[in-house]
């Protein structure tokens, strides 16, 4: 905060404490793997799979890859960006513009965007390429 | 100045608000919040090295949760029929996947809810060896080795895991259950980790944007023990039926009829459909297909072949469409996604074939490992779809018996690292207790699998010109009328005979009424 | 000359045409049920042939009402009277336009082979279905009325369609011989208006 805030000292420690409190139990800071893979499997894989050229999954990057993924910002193959921003698609305007017909995005509408990418990055991180994999007897 | 600053207040709020809008949205999708926060247990503020060290915090306070844990199925991996006395369980029976986890403990356990059975010597008494993360952690990262009796992989933090435990989940029972038989979806046909989050034509009740059932919203506890057994599950309904179980009873199962009751449509012009569940279970209506996830079930398996080297050295692999069709420890598989089942007459009774038993084939020519009795006109038979595993696996040809090979582990003994059938039988049999001739031949084998998950909403349940045809699914059902199915085809043959010669009869009758008309015409010219 | 007599009453008329588009109905949906053929789909031909039934059953009730207060049930009271004649008439009198040995009237607007063949279908086939076809909608019940130690789905659906077969032919039969009246049309006219045509010469006193 840019203002100096010594006067206002007791209400403004009074509500950090209600808002850390209710964020640890929402983790919302983290990024919740559970809620992004919902919008990952049901808005992402949806489209890619029906309108955007096919299959995609979580596997085919690193963690790190991932990561710079979500970094650059860009949608698409990297060496042939699309105009959108990778961020995009989990704003208000695109999940809106889908509600209709997605019902993971009308779900998921009011969350903020930034949670949201939080959520998804989590999950993608979680299930990446160089991840712990399930027990399999395979 | 003691003016309050207008713009922080505005930013702290607009966060507050914010982080209030994340907490309803988490509220109505995931999962609850629970009471206690165990990020802030001083129990569980240690660096934990190992599973049992957080069993011991966890029990601190969760004093009777291992006591209970014990006296499960999921504990002893044994299970006393009740209405024949077999001695069942994963530990006492055998399957056509893998065959069976006696002798292979150490790996097999990797799906046991417990640390370190690696061999008899596991000390079922101990409350430390009982596993809590494997179900009740979610943060998605624990996961057990494979290799030492279900100890967890070094990788996890195991803190981290013991301060985010929760109520089980999808993922959590899945963890096990989507990957029986030795991968995604191989067992059962309508389990598979399509079900971690399903979409509401893939499963109408867990539809991970509507209602998000777990797999605990049917399949209820008490006492940590879990309703719900293919071992002696309930084919009928009856007609008692209840959505929270009150008491230990060891023959409770999961059902739909809990929360459905017994006439389930309530829709007019579908009422005459509740007359068909006296026949008909729910499943054979609703579950339309196997395997509708997008994850292929294993159908068949052929032990007979393994053993295949490639020019490494290493087991040969196969895949065909994404899906492993040989491999060198293994030997043949089939599949098959998106699938009609197979329909039985079944009054719950299930009977299998045990080690010390003498096998006979069916008439087909099968092992039936694991047979589901029932008829049309026992009075407590339904129709229900099953998967058919069908396989081929070694068994003693002398002593007319099935048998445990030891395929898993690091000796050379094991089928896997010497690919020597005899010795890996003869170290299999000698870990069951169980006597063997040492001869190895394979017979042709076969399992029936209740189809229960992966209900589709009402609008895909199977329609009934699927059943109420010639040669429709319920095909080989014997003992009932269908109608469009059954007709007599002597009555049809006369019947339509019959009408036929009317028909022309009347129609030799017209013409002849024409033909003298125009006779009395040309004859009587002036009439 | 010939004269014009009142044969069918209104309701007659409106139970005649109603019943015969409800059977033909019947007739349709009913033979799908059976397996002969796939038109409407299962379902939905169970759901017609259930709905037409019960209206049926329906207007039914009203006609039974309306023979007992009218007393047109003796119209099918049987008679073996000039049957040989109505059989050698329809084999050989029809071709060499013999006069019709049968003169309606009021009181009798059925020849004696008419009279036989709809007594049998109200005495023989109509039961049959009926019974058959009550059965098989309370299929479900069968164990409350401790029915189902007696009979099988299988034996009452086989003579629901013995029934229907029977059904059929007189269906079939019915519509010819609606063409045997003085012209080809006089029978359908009299049944859509309710007057026929009679020459009074012949008539019989």
């Amino acid at each position: 905060m840019r203002h100096n805030m010594k006067h206002q000292k007791s209400i403004i420690a009074a509500l950090v404490v209600i808002l850390l409190g209710m964020s640890s139990m929402a983790e919302a800071a983290k990024g919740n793997w559970k809620k992004g893979r919902i919008y990952y499997r049901m808005v992402c894989t949806d489209c890619h799979a029906k309108e955007a050229g096919g299959k995609i999954s979580p596997s085919e990057k690193t963690k790190a890859e991932w990561l710079d993924y979500f970094e650059k910002n860009i949608h698409g193959p990297q060496d042939a960006p699309t105009k959108y921003t990778a961020s995009y698609f989990v704003s208000h305007e695109y999940r809106e513009s889908i509600k209709d017909t997605n019902r993971a995005a009308k779900k998921l509408l009011k969350i903020p965007e930034e949670q949201l990418l939080e959520d998804v990055k989590a999950f993608l991180v979680h299930t990446a390429k160089d991840s712990d994999q399930p027990t399999s007897c395979e | 100045m003691n003016l309050l600053c207008v713009q922080c207040v505005i930013e702290v709020m607009s966060s507050l608000l914010r982080v209030i809008l994340v907490f309803a949205a988490f509220t109505g999708t995931a999962y609850a919040i629970s009471t206690a926060d165990h990020t802030k247990f001083k129990e569980l503020q240690e660096n934990f090295k190992s599973g049992p060290e957080v069993t011991r915090a966890c029990i601190k306070c969760h004093t009777e949760a291992a006591k209970q844990l014990h006296k499960t199925k999921h504990w002893t991996w044994e299970f006393l029929n009740p209405d024949n006395k077999q001695r069942l369980g994963k530990r006492n029976i055998l399957n056509n996947f893998c065959i069976t986890p006696q002798s292979n403990f150490a790996h097999c356990a990797a799906c046991h809810i417990g640390y370190g059975w690696i061999d008899e010597s596991f000390d079922f008494a101990a409350e430390e060896n009982v596993d809590c993360l494997v179900c009740h952690d979610t943060t998605g990262s624990y996961r057990k080795a494979g290799d030492n009796g279900g100890l967890p992989r070094e990788t996890v933090d195991l803190t981290y895991v013991a301060q985010n435990v929760s109520s089980t989940s999808r993922d959590t029972c899945g963890a096990c259950h989507f990957y029986g038989g030795g991968g995604n979806g191989v067992k059962h046909g309508d389990m598979d980790d399509s079900l971690a989050v399903p979409e509401r034509e893939l499963d109408v009740h867990m539809d991970a944007v509507g209602e998000d059932f777990t797999c605990a919203t049917c399949h209820k506890h008490v006492e940590h023990d879990i309703a719900g057994s293919r071992y002696a599950p309930e084919a009928a309904h009856s007609e008692d039926y209840h959505v929270h179980r009150k008491v230990f009873e060891e023959e409770d199962n999961a059902h739909c009829r809990a929360c459905h009751g017994n006439r389930p449509h309530k829709k007019a012009d579908k009422s005459r459909l509740n007359n068909h569940a006296k026949k008909i279970a729910c499943q054979t209506c609703h579950v339309p297909r196997i395997a509708r996830g997008g994850v292929a079930t294993r159908m068949t398996w052929d032990w007979s072949t393994a053993g295949q080297l490639d020019e490494t050295g290493e087991p040969l692999k196969k895949h065909v469409d994404g899906n492993l069709v040989y491999h060198g420890k293994r030997g043949s598989f089939t599949y098959a996604e998106d699938s009609e089942p197979e329909y039985i007459w079944f009054n719950g009774e299930v009977r299998y074939v045990l080690l010390n038993e003498r096998v006979a084939l069916n008439e087909d020519g099968y092992v039936e490992i694991n047979s589901f009795a029932g008829s049309a006109d026992d009075g407590k038979s339904r129709i229900w779809p099953v998967k058919v595993f069908r396989g081929v696996q070694p068994y003693d040809p002398i002593m007319g018996t099935m048998v445990v090979p030891h395929t898993t582990g690091l000796d050379e003994d094991a089928y896997w690292r010497g690919f020597d059938w005899e010795k890996a039988i003869t170290a299999g049999m000698l870990s069951a207790g169980q006597p063997f001739s040492g001869k190895v031949d394979f017979i042709k084998t076969q399992m029936s699998w209740p189809i229960n998950h992966m209900v589709a909403p009402a609008e895909d349940a199977v329609g009934c010109d699927e059943c109420h045809i010639k040669n429709g699914r319920l095909k080989d059902i014997d003992g009932i009328y269908i109608p469009s199915r059954d007709a007599s085809q002597k009555l049809d043959l006369a019947g339509w005979a019959i009408a036929l010669l009317t028909l022309v009869g009347v129609v030799m009758h017209g013409l002849g009424r024409i033909v003298s008309y125009l006779w009395s015409k040309r004859s009587c010219p002036s009439e | 000359m010939s004269v014009r007599v009142m044969i069918f009453k209104r309701f007659e008329r409106f139970w005649h045409w109603a019943q015969a588009g409800l059977i033909i109905v019947l007739l349709f949906s009913g033979f799908e049920i059976h397996g002969s053929y796939k038109i409407l789909g299962f379902e939905d031909a169970v759901t017609i042939h259930r709905t037409v039934a019960w209206s049926l059953v329906t207007l039914w009730v009203f006609a039974i009402f309306w023979h007992f207060t009218t007393d047109e049930w003796k119209q099918y009271v049987p008679t073996l009277k000039k049957v040989n004649a109505m059989i050698r008439y329809y084999l050989l009198g029809i071709f060499i336009r013999a006069p019709h040995p049968f003169r309606q009237t009021m009181l009798r607007k059925h020849n004696p082979l008419q009279r036989l063949a709809y007594l049998f279908l109200w005495v023989v086939i109509s039961p049959m279905i009926w019974a058959t076809g009550w059965a098989y909608i309370f299929y479900a019940r069968w164990e409350d009325f401790g029915l189902d130690q007696y009979l099988t789905l299988e034996q009452v659906a086989f003579f629901h369609a013995i029934g229907a077969f029977m059904m059929l032919v007189f269906l079939i039969a019915h519509m010819y011989l609606i063409t045997t009246g003085r012209t080809v049309m006089a029978h359908m006219k009299a049944m859509l208006t309710g007057w026929e045509e009679i020459d009074p010469e012949h008539e019989e006193k």
